[in-house]
């Protein structure tokens, strides 16, 4: 064997013609035998580990795979469902809020929300730049935020929420990268401040948060739907399966009358304004059956806007949830209790000399208003001219534990209406820790706070002859066509019929009598029943000299009522500070215009008191607009479209919603063509398209 | 060139099966992982493998039929053809993901790195085969390493880390039967294992060290680099017993969860759709080639036939071994593809064209 240079030996592999060199690399220069065995074991031993490496390896690969798709592979199927599929919440739509007559107090409406995927957006502030161009009032923070928001590489972000058609066109044209669109429903309350602090308003997440919108909110909101996602790796929707379609929210029917409404809330502002008082609150209530036709405070608040009331003053509703001492109108109370429990009869003669009377533990001696002296006086006369001597004079005779007693019957100090929150159930001292002064302040209406609310069902409980009923303000809720009203609530009976007569009959005198502090109440053609009130606020711990809340309660027609009211003015500045002055002629306004506007009759001839008595049928009120459409069916039992033609914009998406179906809306004027078409099956949750058309003139 | 219709009886048929069956699986794998939910059609990546495994099987056919002796001494030619067509790829070739790899030929990327580990088979094996003893000093050996490390060096600078990797076992198969003593193996070895440290600190650029450090501690970056071998994981598991059928992917299917489904972890895929039971068809369909493979070089009549399929086999084995295991999430994540099985025209002519001169050494035994 020659031993070969290596560079020799690269020669052989250079390409040759000849056979010669052929035979060089292989067969003709052939060794011998024995290196033919020497290099064909080597090929076997390496074969061997070879082919034992590779053995081992696969055993080893067949037990991790094992160890995946066998042992683990529960696991890992969830792992990656997880990332596959999301479950997307269908946003039910909430239901609306109408009065008593259908009227819509609240609705909700399909809005574009504009959000961007930042991780998408390649140039945040080219895409801001474009958008805010769009939107054409964008601030500089607003622009700074934006930029921010959109830089930050997550997966999600709002841009907008719930804006108007025009401008989520004008972004759609943009088509910009990583910007999208997707429905939102918005809160409408188109008779903007009307009744707000029962209403109450909505976040932009559509949680209800104050009055009925939070008290009634699981009822409002619905039940969202839920789809199954099925998503790529970038998070995009490949396919979706409808799990649950979503369901609608009910419709809460108020008792509250839109037109009653109005009118308190007019007449309370114009009452605030005249007397520039810090504010009030104004309550109509069906004295028989507790329904509350109007509640209205002062300041109040756009619920549309909610975000714009700077102070919580104006959200605040005064109706439930602020106490005051009633002053002269607690009266009522001491009255009813002294009459109820035969400690006073209507003519005795209560003496009141020499105008003022000195209790132990007290600084001062409890005078009357303006230092008068009435002198000896028939019971009736102490009601009537609010002889705060006198009142304390019954109240001393009655006693603390009867006089406890009777404020508990009238509601006061608890919680009545059960409905909103944050309703307070008032300051009521204990019956242990009544001292004999602060008997007499209770009997006059001092040392207890009461709500508005408390007051007025109180008063009511008088008016239909002692029946304290729960007030409330939901008349009904509505859904899926079935409405479930809720019935008047009796509580107790706080006094008896002929109690409640006495008293009425005082109450009728405060007003009529020459010497009576409700003069300014009276109304022409109706008999009303009523008391001033008039307290100082308690300022810097001491009683104010200047600032009082003033009130006026009362119930017309008085032998047949049909409402009471209640009118409560905070810190009236302008001219003196009476109940009778300020709050009583607010009443008068109310109550006129309220019994014109539900056609209560004159009530020229009275019948005698003692006939009074409460029927519970006489107050049903026939439905003016029933608030829910009634659905059209086939023999099928299934649900078909509605008709909408000829309907204007807003009754059709009514209409329409309630079918649960999401309304498209081109054009402007009424309905001309639908589209599914009026009577095909009903889809709910499925998208109709309306085109609206201007009518020249409308036969 | 000898074609030469007496051997054709000896032709393995078996093997060829085998690699028409896993050719096959690797088509209906890119069929699903390239589904596109758009159109509801399979994606053009389809397409063009099937054109490619037209292709390659007219590769196959030449490199069995002509005589490898034939092809080994012509083995300087394809060596300086392939070194050209590095350089010019290393010039001219088109930037993807970036990496400068390919050739554009008309709808067709043309990778002459593929061809690598062909090539420097044949010319490894017509150097070692023409010493007439096995070649046991250092300086043959060294000398033999100078073949390997242009091709190396060029792949590399592409960059293509991984495609350079699969040289050195073949280079390693030849030596090793040529003669090479174990003990040189195991020195190579230990300075390989000195060296790693200044490699992995000096050498590699910043995205290979990341692919190491979330191989070894995955919960680095669940967003980033663990994503791949994480989701490649989730998607074995998914699979089960069973799989999910065909089409039924959803880690590995269009929806994109697992990159690269088509392609590295196509073996990732299988798994998913076709459950522990498609993994264990498709490996043992692997074993047996590399089997049949090995036995062939047992069988080789010759030196040169023996060396040819070693290193052939050796580019071929190291590239399964490597990507299943990565597939299963038990390597870090390389630019490996699975041969037969991935995506990609250059590799599938590449290892047709290796599995024909494997069957060529195989099917001449008896001749002379």
């Amino acid at each position: 064997m020659k031993l070969r240079d290596p560079l020799a030996r690269l020669s052989h592999l250079l390409p040759s013609k000849g056979r010669a060199a052929l035979t060089v690399l292989t067969s003709s220069d052939r060794p011998g035998e024995a290196f033919e065995d020497a290099w064909r074991g080597n090929v076997k031993r390496r074969v061997i580990v070879v082919v034992s490496l590779l053995a081992l390896w696969a055993a080893a690969i067949e037990a991790r795979f094992v160890n995946l798709q066998v042992v683990q592979h529960k696991f890992l199927l969830n792992e990656a469902e997880n990332r596959q599929q999301r479950l997307l919440l269908d946003k039910a739509k909430r239901g609306e809020i109408v009065d008593r007559n259908g009227q819509i107090l609240a609705y909700s409406v399909d809005t574009d929300t504009i959000f961007a995927v930042p991780s998408e957006i390649k140039k945040p502030a080219e895409t801001v730049a474009a958008l805010c161009h769009a939107f054409g009032d964008c601030t500089p923070e607003e622009r700074a935020d934006l930029v921010t928001r959109l830089s930050s590489g997550k997966a999600f972000a709002y841009v907008r929420r719930q804006i108007g058609p025009e401008a989520s066109a004008r972004i759609a044209k943009l088509k910009l990268e990583g910007i999208g669109l997707r429905t939102e429903t918005k809160r409408f309350y188109p008779k903007k401040e009307l009744a707000s602090h029962v209403l109450g308003f909505v976040n932009l997440d559509n949680v209800g948060l104050g009055g009925v919108e939070s008290a009634y909110n699981k009822y409002i909101t619905g039940l969202d739907g839920r789809s199954l996602v099925q998503v790529d790796a970038k998070g995009r929707t490949v396919q979706s399966r409808m799990q649950q379609p979503s369901t609608p929210g009910g419709t809460v029917e108020l008792t509250i009358d839109q037109y009653v409404q109005h009118i308190a809330e007019r007449e309370l502002l114009a009452g605030v304004e005249k007397f520039n008082a810090k504010g009030g609150t104004a309550i109509v209530m069906d004295p028989q059956t507790g329904e509350i036709l109007a509640e209205a405070s002062y300041p109040n608040f756009n619920p549309n806007f909610p975000q714009d009331v700077r102070d919580d003053d104006a959200r605040r509703n005064r109706a439930i949830q602020d106490t005051y001492e009633p002053g002269s109108t607690f009266k009522i109370v001491t009255a009813s209790a002294a009459f109820e429990e035969g400690v006073f009869k209507v003519d005795d003669i209560i003496d009141t000399n020499p105008g003022q009377i000195k209790l132990p533990g007290r600084s001062k001696p409890i005078t009357e208003a303006k230092g008068h002296n009435y002198g000896a006086i028939p019971f009736e006369d102490v009601i009537v001219k609010s002889s705060n001597v006198g009142a304390v004079k019954i109240g001393l005779r009655v006693g603390a534990e009867l006089m406890e007693r009777y404020i508990s019957r009238f509601g006061f100090g608890q919680v009545v209406g059960h409905e909103l929150y944050g309703e307070s159930r008032g300051q009521l001292s204990p019956l242990s820790q009544l001292t004999e002064s602060s008997l007499a302040s209770m009997s006059m209406g001092y040392e207890v706070g009461v709500t508005p609310l408390q007051m007025v069902t109180a008063v009511s409980a008088v008016a239909n002859g002692g029946t304290l009923f729960q007030p409330h303000v939901i008349r009904a809720v509505i859904q899926n066509g079935v409405r479930q009203a809720v019935a008047p609530k009796p509580i107790r009976q706080a006094i008896n019929a002929n109690t409640a007569a006495t008293v009425t009959e005082i109450m009728e005198q405060v007003v009529v009598s020459p010497h009576g502090t409700g003069g300014l109440a009276k109304i022409d053609g109706y008999q009303v029943a009523g008391k001033t009130g008039t307290a100082s606020k308690v300022v810097d711990g001491h009683y104010s000299k200047t600032d009082y809340n003033v009130s006026f309660v009362g119930f017309v027609p008085s032998r047949h009522p049909r409402l009471a009211i209640l009118v409560v003015i905070d810190t009236p500045r302008n001219g003196p500070a009476y109940g009778g002055s300020v709050a009583a002629p607010i009443f008068k306004n109310i109550a006129e215009a309220a019994l014109r506007q539900l056609g209560v009759p004159r009530s020229v001839n009275p019948v005698p008191p003692l006939l009074i008595t409460a029927p519970a049928n006489t107050i049903s009120q026939p439905l003016v607009n029933a608030p829910v459409e009634a659905m059209v069916t086939d023999a099928s039992g299934e649900s078909l479209v509605p008709n909408v033609h000829g309907m204007s914009a807003r009754e059709a998406l009514r209409v329409l919603g309630k079918a649960g179906l999401v309304t498209r809306v081109s054009g402007d004027g009424v309905v001309m063509t639908q589209s599914p078409a009026a009577g095909a099956p009903l889809d709910r949750g499925s998208v109709i398209s309306l085109q609206l058309k201007r009518v020249g003139t409308v036969k | 060139m000898i074609v030469d219709r007496r051997v054709l009886p000896h032709l393995d048929w078996a093997c060829v099966a085998a690699l028409l069956a896993l050719m096959t699986i690797g088509v209906v794998s890119i069929y699903s992982a390239k589904w596109d939910f758009v159109h509801q059609a399979p994606g053009r990546e389809f397409w063009k493998q099937l054109y490619a495994v037209g292709i390659s099987l007219v590769v196959f056919a030449v490199c069995l039929l002509v005589d490898y002796r034939s092809l080994t001494q012509r083995s300087l030619i394809f060596y300086g053809a392939l070194i050209a067509l590095l350089l010019y790829v290393s010039f001219f070739g088109v930037i993807r993901n970036g990496s400068r790899r390919w050739i554009p030929l008309g709808g067709f990327d043309f990778q002459p790195s593929e061809f690598a580990r062909v090539v420097v088979a044949l010319v490894l094996a017509a150097y070692f085969a023409g010493a007439q003893r096995l070649s046991k000093s250092m300086r043959e050996i060294a000398f033999g390493a100078l073949f390997l490390a242009a091709p190396l060096l060029l792949i590399y600078r592409q960059p293509d880390l991984g495609t350079s990797v699969t040289l050195i076992p073949v280079f390693l198969g030849v030596v090793l039967l040529g003669g090479m003593r174990m003990k040189w193996l195991a020195i190579a070895a230990l300075v390989a294992l000195v060296l790693a440290w200044p490699a992995y600190r000096f050498v590699l650029s910043d995205y290979q060290r990341g692919r190491i450090q979330t191989f070894v501690n995955p919960d680095l970056d669940p967003r980033g680099d663990a994503y791949q071998q994480r989701q490649a994981t989730i998607t074995v598991g998914s699979g089960g017993l069973f799989g999910k059928g065909f089409g039924g992917a959803t880690q590995a299917g269009g929806y994109g969860f697992l990159p690269e489904a088509h392609n590295d972890f196509v073996f990732s895929g299988l798994a998913e759709e076709h459950g522990f039971l498609g993994v264990l068809v498709a490996l043992l369909l692997y074993l047996f080639v590399i089997l049949r493979g090995l036995e062939a070089a047992k069988l080789a009549k010759d030196r040169l036939g023996a060396y040819l399929v070693i290193g052939i086999l050796s580019g071929f084995a190291f590239q399964v071994v490597y990507n299943i295991t990565m597939s299963a999430g038990l390597a870090p994540v390389k630019g490996l593809t699975l041969p037969l099985m991935s995506y990609g025209g250059s590799s599938l002519m590449a290892t047709l064209a290796g599995f024909g001169l494997i069957l060529n050494v195989r099917m001449r035994r008896f001749t002379n």
